[in-house]
């Protein structure tokens, strides 16, 4: 008979029940074969090494980190506090690389300085609508540079409000009227500081715009090698949840974004970040109105999935989003350096009855 | 999330156009390309199924050791593991699906983060620094290097070969290859073979040819 294919063979190391008995029997006499098949183990157990990994799954924390962070989509979906999934993670979203791209580019024009110069401090917050085209088109901030994370996200479980304030230093929300249907005591949450920083390199950045066929324009003289740092919280969170585990209200609270540049003048840095192939123009022309002090926070809005609107929280601009379909609404503000966001599976209506009775 | 295959069945067919927002970006960037994209049909939005938890107590740990052997670092595996389920809690994949569903995701989603070569080494270079339990650091060195090589290696294989290693040396049978990756079971033998004798022939070429 003619010799069994290679991925009989193959399958005679680790699964020989799988293989027919006259194909076993030929093997068994075939010097031919058994070479072949030895020849297949050899190579198995070398990739069965070069692949093993010491794992010790934690179960229960993944469910946690799951439960809370894409399980309660409809609260994570803008919050800025990078609560609900690593730093890490969100850099390679392209929601997040684009908003950690949006930051640096509403960042404000000052001057440069020898040490970290605080160039961004989110004072409110403005809506920059994005297509689902323009997320295709959104650049990751490798695009442009080298991202490091410094301080990573870790979110952790507190008992109390009480617990959560002492660890983060800020006030914990406290809802004294429920919206219908949520109800029980919240869980809290609490995440220390998450810091990155990012390196600008003319190298990637022509690398980048090659790829999509365009030159990139001369980078002013002192970007190349430039830093940036972003810092965000420590932030909290209150979580009311539904019968399923599933987060029902949350207001979470966090310090609000700031960036940080090594020393070239931010506005050289800005004009010419917008100015580069990759960005989408509209998204680069809403960037270009924001006003130039550095002090308004960018919210990626996916325009086909989610509203937004102007609105006021006891005197101070706010941002009311509402998905389209009707099964979230949230409402974002800052004040005094600190961005908070009331959201839920909530009416817009119940959203900023929350967010105005906050004690 | 990046679940992209190139040229084979898809685990669940469809194409998203309601995935959360983290993962719209990468959704539709996906559903830009041509080469066919595994993404599973979309729920309503928000719309969580109910069935999660038991599904994911069940495979979570199958799911971070594919992702695992692709990446050599169970902390990026957990991350590809989140988005996995993540692109699963809001899908329609029936229930027996699910495990093969969630391996193939995982192995394309982790080989998709190789391709970020430049931050993996720079992150792989500060862990080697921050990590005070290796006892020697020629010893770290070396292994960090392997792991690198190891992960070069699976890149460059078709990235069939590569989810197919990777599934098999897993745990998952023949049968549960084949029916993920929507193969006979000796095509599965086959594309295996192939994939660890490549695999071998890149990591310790003057090895004995098989």
């Amino acid at each position: 008979m003619h010799h069994p294919a290679d991925g009989t063979l193959r399958r005679l190391v680790d699964e020989p029940a799988g293989v027919a008995d006259p194909d076993r029997e030929h093997v068994g006499g075939c010097p031919q074969c058994l070479a072949e098949v030895a020849a297949a183990q050899q190579d198995a157990t070398f990739a069965g090494t070069a692949l093993d990994v010491a794992l010790d799954t934690d179960v229960d924390a993944g469910w946690q980190r799951l439960s809370h962070a894409a399980v309660g989509g409809a609260t994570d979906r803008w919050q800025t506090t990078g609560r609900a999934r690593p730093w890490r993670s969100r850099l390679r979203s392209p929601v997040v690389a684009g908003a950690g791209v949006l930051a640096l580019l509403t960042g404000a024009s000052a001057a440069a300085a020898g040490d970290w110069l605080q160039i961004f401090s989110a004072e409110q917050v403005a809506p920059v609508t994005i297509t689902q085209e323009d997320l295709v088109e959104l650049p990751d901030l490798s695009a442009y540079g080298e991202a490091e994370v410094v301080e990573r996200v870790r979110i952790r479980d507190v008992a109390s409000a009480a617990s959560a304030e002492k660890v983060t230093g800020l006030e914990a929300p406290r809802v004294d009227d429920l919206p219908q249907g949520v109800t029980g005591q919240p869980a809290f949450e609490v995440v220390d500081k998450v810091s990155g920083t990012f390196t600008f390199s003319a190298e990637e950045a022509r690398r980048s715009a090659k790829t999509q066929g365009e030159t990139l324009p001369q980078p002013p003289a002192g970007l190349d090698d430039s830093r940036f740092r972003l810092e965000v919280g420590p932030g909290l969170a209150a979580i009311w949840s539904e019968e399923r585990g599933l987060p029902a209200l949350a207001v979470a609270r966090a310090v609000a974004p700031t960036a940080y540049s090594s020393g070239v003048p931010f506005a050289t840095a800005r004009d010419y970040l917008l100015s580069l192939p990759g960005l989408p123009e509209n998204v680069a022309a809403q960037l270009r109105s924001f006003s130039a002090d550095g002090t308004t926070l960018p919210v990626p809005v996916p325009e086909d999935l989610m509203t937004s609107s102007a609105t006021e929280v006891d005197g101070v601009d706010a941002t009311l989003l509402e998905a389209r379909d009707g099964t979230m609404a949230a409402v974002i503000w800052v004040e005094a350096g600190v961005v908070t966001v009331v959201a839920g599976s909530v009416t817009d209506d119940e959203v900023l009855a929350v967010a105005r009775g906050l004690g | 999330m990046n679940l992209v295959q190139h040229g084979e069945a898809v685990p669940a067919a469809g194409r998203s156009s309601a995935a959360p927002a983290d993962d719209h970006g990468l959704t539709a960037r996906l559903a830009e390309r041509k080469d066919g994209v595994a993404l599973a049909t979309p729920r309503a939005r928000g719309a969580v199924r109910v069935d999660l938890e038991e599904v994911f107590r069940t495979t979570y740990p199958r799911v971070v050791g594919v992702a695992a052997r692709v990446l050599g670092s169970r902390e990026e595996a957990e991350d590809v593991a989140q988005e996995v389920f993540l692109e699963f809690a809001r899908s329609s994949v029936p229930v027996t699906a699910a495990p093969g569903w969630l391996s193939v995701a995982a192995a394309h989603t982790a080989l998709n983060h190789l391709r970020s070569s430049r931050r993996r080494a720079f992150r792989e270079e500060a862990a080697g620094r921050g990590d005070s339990s290796a006892p020697d650091v020629a010893e770290t060195i070396e292994t960090l290097d392997e792991r690198r090589r190891v992960r070069l290696a699976l890149g460059r294989l078709p990235r069939r070969q590569a989810v197919a290693l990777v599934l098999r040396h897993s745990g998952l049978s023949y049968a549960e290859v084949a029916e993920a990756l929507h193969l006979s079971p000796g095509s599965v033998g086959t594309t295996v073979r192939r994939a660890e004798a490549a695999l071998r022939k890149e990591l310790n070429p003057h090895a004995p040819s098989s």
